[in-house]
């Protein structure tokens, strides 16, 4: 079949994805028109944050961080991230909160327009500290009311302290009892539990998916997960997102059925580490494809993929929450590629040194270096940033992943 | 080369000075009898483990900082140049604190525990200070912070300690709060390297020598009342700085900096800590009303009421707002205060610095800002 010889071969879903973040963009959009009388504000949050209980009062929430990679995606991010830069936000912070800046202080020249103001912030820190900066320069900016969920970090080794999920609850009631005000509705607890009920489920079908990538041939291929994990960020909790997994679930299994490979050939299977560089996605997965080496695990789409703890609600949410694997300590990280890299049988892993995303990327050769000690497997560092181009030598990395190749062929 | 003036050589400042002057090896053999413990951010309950026989010592980054194996170079040079003499074995201690603040710091510490020190400890405080029970947690926090420690120190940490270790902590706080007064007429390195070498030193050492040291330096540099008017009066807020070239640099262009808020200036020592009462409360309850560091949250508008609060104060006339290259949350500060002080009427300038120390073209710019005041 001549699609198979291609480098990538897309999803049938797909076309259902792009029609689902339309939909997703196009109300957030015309919330202006429908939200208000509807009673349903608006809310920019961040990527970690507890949606399920903002779902309970009915508000509509958008990802500053999912416009950032869709900017990205676009090649857009530049002029953006520029504009932000002029106004005194230096190059060396996170693209995506560069992106947004320029968006909202250019909104003519951003993608769509940029985002739909807010009515609202909510901000959890359990991805990075950067998030939280950067919020209070939109509340500033908005004069809208900022949410913050304080997760501690989990610097030991086993898992949330008792004392840090008390206080990530206590938080938890608080921003009830705010949104309770701000949007003239009842909290219900029993919402509550449905919305979780419909993450939980999106997550478990998530991993199932990703779990599928343990077959050999890999149905899928990185680019394939970073594109489809765009619907468990912006619509977990709604049944819309479940649906959307069903189906992607459906087509992945129908796959292994089949026997087909994300990359013709499979010869080598790589783990990948970090957030995509969303400007060369396919360009940059090529140099893999191309030699039969396919990425049939990552950490970043993973992440979604989080533990779930049963129990009284809120105190699964404020677990569940602190304890995703950013606000986590290296032992965790560590153990956890290692445990990936045995289940889906990899050969080596590629770690994307991110300028942007300094939690994620500062840690990475510590990583590298115990990983290979307790796996044997090799690792490559290329340092790039998921939206900003200028970061990006495209010879070097070229070269460096080439030398990769070429050593992991010689194994 | 030493950043002090001459009149104070063979005075008791001297001895301070001389003593935090040492590079980190020399620790043991200057203090003999002393048992170091390293930390990183001012967050770091130093009580604690002054409660458990050992000595706060302050970990600051080299002059001059390479290339350590385990960061990239787009990381601030505190980190790099901690991890580089970590490696390279100049940091010859048992153990390691760190608190948790910018991302940065959160990865060395997870770095630490593994390439540099096993008995590595991190406190996490809380981020957002006014958030409902944050208080609880972080007693809490320091609480089993304090559980860590003893299964380290061999020792129980016990209140009657806690509340000695507070004592003379808070006298120390004192001590330098009296110096910061005395800015105005002390030259800003002095006062700068004083305030770090008390971080470095032996607490109940440095307390004892400032006890000294402040009358002689009062008599050695007050006296020219007229003084305070020959300099354009600066406040300097950032985050570390290890050394005080930059100090020098502002005395040397007519500016004398009366308000140090860097991590290693007064944002170390200012506020006490309640003598009365649960010692882990007390402690928590400071950490969550100290100057406003960038790294949590106290509202929207704290960090510049209080830097305009504080240049009104000390009747400064610019706030020079020191940016290490990295240094993210820095970086997002800068922006709104320069924006905000400027709007108030407080001349405002963001200077970049790859480390502490300024160089030529840092020195042309602050000059043409300094002029224009
Ligand atoms: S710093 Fe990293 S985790 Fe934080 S918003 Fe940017 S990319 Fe996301
Ligand atoms: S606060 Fe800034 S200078 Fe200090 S460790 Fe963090 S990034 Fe580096």
């Amino acid at each position: 079949m001549s699609t198979k010889t291609k480098s990538y071969l897309p999803l049938k879903t797909t076309g259902q994805l792009r029609r689902t973040m339309e939909k997703h963009y196009l109300f957030a959009r015309y919330h202006r028109w429908w939200g208000r009388p509807l009673k349903k504000p608006l809310a920019w949050v961040t990527s970690g944050a507890p949606v399920e209980i903002l779902r309970v009062f009915g508000i509509y929430t958008v990802y500053p961080e999912n416009y950032g990679a869709v900017c990205g995606t676009a090649r857009a991010s530049l002029p953006l991230c520029q504009e932000a830069e002029n106004r005194g936000y230096v190059q060396d912070l996170c693209s995506y909160a560069r992106s947004n800046l320029g968006a909202v202080f250019r909104p003519e020249i951003a993608p769509a327009g940029g985002l739909p103001a807010p009515d609202l912030l909510v901000a959890c820190n359990n991805i990075c500290g950067t998030v939280l900066k950067w919020y209070e320069v939109l509340a500033r900016h908005y004069r809208v009311p900022l949410f913050i969920i304080d997760t501690p970090f989990v610097a030991g080794n086993g898992g949330p302290p008792a004392h840090a999920v008390d206080y990530v609850q206590g938080q938890l009631r608080e921003m009830i009892t705010g949104l309770e005000k701000l949007t003239g509705r009842r909290f219900s607890a029993a919402s509550l539990e449905r919305h979780l009920l419909l993450s939980w489920e999106v997550v478990e079908l998530w991993r199932e998916i990703r779990y599928l990538c343990r077959n050999r041939p890999s149905p899928l291929n990185i680019p394939d997960m970073f594109l489809h994990l765009a619907p468990i960020v912006v619509m977990r909790g709604t049944k819309g997102a479940v649906a959307y997994y069903r189906k992607l679930l459906a087509e992945v299994k129908e796959r292994v059925q089949k026997g087909v490979a994300a990359v013709s050939g499979e010869k080598y299977r790589l783990l990948w580490d970090n957030i995509a560089i969303w400007p060369r996605l396919f360009g940059f997965f090529k140099t893999f494809s191309e030699k039969g080496a396919c990425f049939v695990v990552d950490t970043y789409a993973g992440g979604w993929a989080v533990e779930i703890f049963p129990g009284e609600p809120l105190e699964s949410v404020a677990r569940i929450y602190t304890g995703i694997f950013l606000n986590q300590g290296i032992a965790y990280r560590v153990r956890d590629m290692v445990r990936l890299i045995e289940e889906f049988a990899v050969d080596g892993f590629v770690m994307h040194s991110n300028r942007s995303c300094k939690p994620y990327s500062l840690i990475q050769e510590e990583i590298r270096r115990r990983v290979t000690a307790a796996t044997g497997v090799p690792g490559l560092l290329v340092e790039a940033d998921m939206t900003d181009p200028r970061a990006y030598a495209e010879e070097q990395v070229r070269t460096r992943v080439q030398a990769f190749l070429e050593a992991l062929q010689s194994r | 080369m030493n950043n002090w003036p001459r009149q104070v050589v063979g005075t008791r400042a001297d001895e301070l000075l001389a003593a935090a002057a040492l590079p980190y090896s020399q620790w043991r053999d200057r203090f003999p009898g002393h048992r170091p413990f390293p930390y990183f951010c001012s967050y770091w309950p130093e009580e604690l483990v002054m409660a458990l026989g050992w000595e706060p010592v302050r970990v600051l980054p080299p002059a001059k900082v390479g290339t350590p194996a385990r960061l990239p170079t787009y990381c601030c040079t505190v980190a790099r140049g901690c991890l580089e003499e970590g490696e390279a074995g100049r940091l010859p201690f048992e153990a390691a604190g760190f608190a948790q603040s910018c991302d940065t710091m959160q990865c060395l510490s997870q770095i630490w525990r593994h390439a540099v020190a096993e008995n590595s400890f991190t406190f996490v405080p809380p981020v957002d200070l006014g958030a409902a029970g944050a208080l609880r947690y972080c007693a809490e926090e320091l609480a089993a912070l304090g559980r860590q420690l003893e299964q380290v120190s061999g020792r129980t940490l016990e209140t009657g300690a806690l509340a000695r270790a507070i004592k003379l902590n808070n006298r120390l706080r004192k001590l330098l709060a009296k110096l910061e007064e005395m800015r105005p007429w002390l030259p800003s390195t002095l006062a700068a390297e004083l305030e770090r070498a008390a971080q470095i030193a032996p607490r109940a050492f440095s307390g004892e020598v400032l006890e000294a040291a402040l009358p002689e330096l009062e008599r050695l540099f007050k006296g020219d009342e007229d003084l305070p008017r020959r300099y354009r009066r600066v406040v300097v807020s950032g985050a570390v700085l290890e050394g005080a070239d930059l100090f020098g640099l502002l005395e040397e262009l007519g500016a004398r900096v009366v308000a140090d808020d860097s991590c290693t200036g007064r944002r170390h020592f200012a506020g006490l800590v309640d003598e009365d009462g649960d010692p882990l409360e007390a402690l928590a309850a400071r950490c969550l009303r100290r100057p406003p560091c960038p790294c949590r949250h106290q509202g929207l508008d704290a960090r510049l009421d209080y830097l305009l609060e504080l240049a009104r104060s000390k009747g400064a006339e610019a706030v020079i707002l020191v940016l290490r290259k990295y240094c993210d949350p820095h970086a997002w500060d800068a922006v709104y205060l320069t924006e905000g002080l400027r709007g108030a009427g407080v001349p405002a300038y963001v200077l970049e610095l790859e480390g502490a120390s300024p160089g030529g073209q840092e020195k042309t710019r602050l000059q043409a800002f300094l002029e224009c005041l």
